[in-house]
């Protein structure tokens, strides 16, 4: 089990709201759909791969077969996802210090919110209501979101390079060569693994990579 | 539509696990519970980083999976209430339709899929792809509201550019100080190598967490005298 693959971290929390105010809510993030200015606060987070809401009622969780009991809640329910850089107190802190208005906006109408700041009360509200991931996959462990920008910048920024200086001479070749390094020097850094940030996470992946290159040799052998 | 965003989809499944015991269960779990079996395969069965069966899903940029075993109680003076099932909650972004992505998941994992949701309710009703795609539709919750702060590309361009930003990295250190000429004559041996263009190779391995394995398709080029 584990919250982490590689330089990501998945949040899983789920809040109750009364079914009056899920309306309200719903259309606040209406409205901030529409109207992309209401969202800059969350894309001056860069270190969000992707991220969710989902409001969901009571007869909306799935009931595939008659055997299944309908569920009867009385409470609507939000839940968020989120694939994040960093630590757990970077995040929530990131997004407390950063967009206290914006998350206010999104969660103020859930039941025993406390609101974004202070910090201590909003980390327990988040921290009772999280649930933790059993298996998360990533496809750039070693990439941040950050790094994921930057190389589609040093993609494009080499494609259009080696199609302008097929026939430079050296000095043009070293003259364009200084400008694509000044257009690129946010982006040019290498990659790798993260170091370890929770022990146990890392603890269950060895062992799983023990367990599976036994198997494999016992296959082979 | 909210699931969706430019090409990058947010899929959200909430598959209801049945309750009590089920005929069949992993060696060691006689008498367990079938969300406890779930649980059991998501954490000790299903192998991480490029091992995960996600890996094998084309376009698969993320993807979680937990198992919703109730709803949490706020205390007074909110209600105490309590959901009649467990839910496997999956959770996916990817780039392009749901058709289309879940398609190529049940063409690479289909028996990671039927190990996994067996415990399922309604899952007995999945013969096919056909009607795996009807039964992922009912299971699916609609996303409120979608951030999407990514580039809009498909998997294999962002490995692509990974690849590149990580292989430049390296030739920019490595020639600070060369020669016009110098330079110029290690870049197109550097434009021989990595291929900027070929999105097929050489390139990042999907899930990989270790430098010494995450090229992919170099060794291939090599052979074939290039």
């Amino acid at each position: 089990m584990s919250n982490i693959a590689g330089k990501a971290y998945a949040m899983n929390v789920i809040t109750p709201l009364r079914w009056y105010t899920a309306w309200i809510t719903k259309l606040t993030f209406w409205i901030a759909a529409k109207r992309p200015s209401t969202t800059l606060g969350l894309q001056t987070l860069s270190l969000i791969h992707y991220a969710r809401w989902v409001v969901i009622r009571s007869d909306q969780f799935p009931r595939v077969s008659e055997k299944q009991p309908r569920e009867e809640l009385k409470y609507n329910y939000m839940m968020f996802f989120s694939n994040f850089n960093g630590s757990w107190d970077q995040y929530v802190d990131s997004f407390s210090s950063a967009i206290p208005a914006g998350l206010n906006m999104f969660w103020v109408l859930n039941i025993k919110y406390p609101r974004s700041v202070p910090m201590l009360p909003f980390h327990r509200y988040i921290t009772s209501n999280q649930i933790w991931t059993d298996h998360y996959y990533n496809a750039y462990p070693m990439a941040a979101s950050n790094d994921v920008k930057a190389a589609q910048r040093v993609g494009n920024g080499l494609l259009g390079f080696i199609d302008d200086t097929k026939n430079s001479s050296p000095d043009d070749f070293q003259r364009k060569y200084n400008e694509l390094l000044l257009t690129l020097q946010h982006d040019v850094s290498r990659m790798g693994p993260n170091p370890i940030v929770s022990l146990s996470a890392w603890a269950v992946e060895k062992r799983l990579r023990d367990e599976h290159q036994t198997a494999g040799a016992q296959t082979h052998g | 539509m909210a699931n969706q965003m430019g090409n990058a989809y947010a899929l959200t499944l909430l598959c209801p696990i049945r309750h009590g015991v089920p005929e069949q269960c992993p060696e060691g779990l006689a008498g367990q519970l079938c969300a406890d079996c779930v649980r059991y395969l998501l954490q000790d069965v299903m192998r991480v980083s490029e091992d995960s069966p996600m890996a094998r899903v084309p376009n698969t940029y993320l993807s979680r999976f937990y198992i919703l075993d109730d709803v949490p109680y706020q205390g007074k003076p909110a209600v105490l209430e309590h959901l009649k099932s467990n839910y496997l909650v999956f959770s996916a972004n990817f780039h392009g339709d749901l058709d289309t992505w879940l398609t190529g998941m049940w063409s690479a994992i289909q028996p990671e899929i039927r190990d996994l949701l067996q415990y399922c309710f309604g899952f007995d009703t999945v013969h096919d792809c056909a009607s795996f795609i009807t039964w992922i539709r009912k299971c699916q919750v609609e996303t409120t509201f979608f951030f999407d702060g990514s580039t809009d590309e498909p998997l294999a361009v962002q490995l692509k550019n990974l690849y590149l930003k990580q292989e430049f990295s390296d030739f920019v250190f490595a020639n600070q100080g060369n020669s016009p000429e110098a330079i110029q004559a290690n870049f197109r041996e550097f434009v021989a190598r990595t291929q900027p263009g070929n999105i097929d190779g050489p390139t990042w391995k999907p899930g990989a967490y270790s430098l010494d394995n995450v090229v992919t398709g170099l060794k291939a080029r090599e052979a074939g005298g290039q």
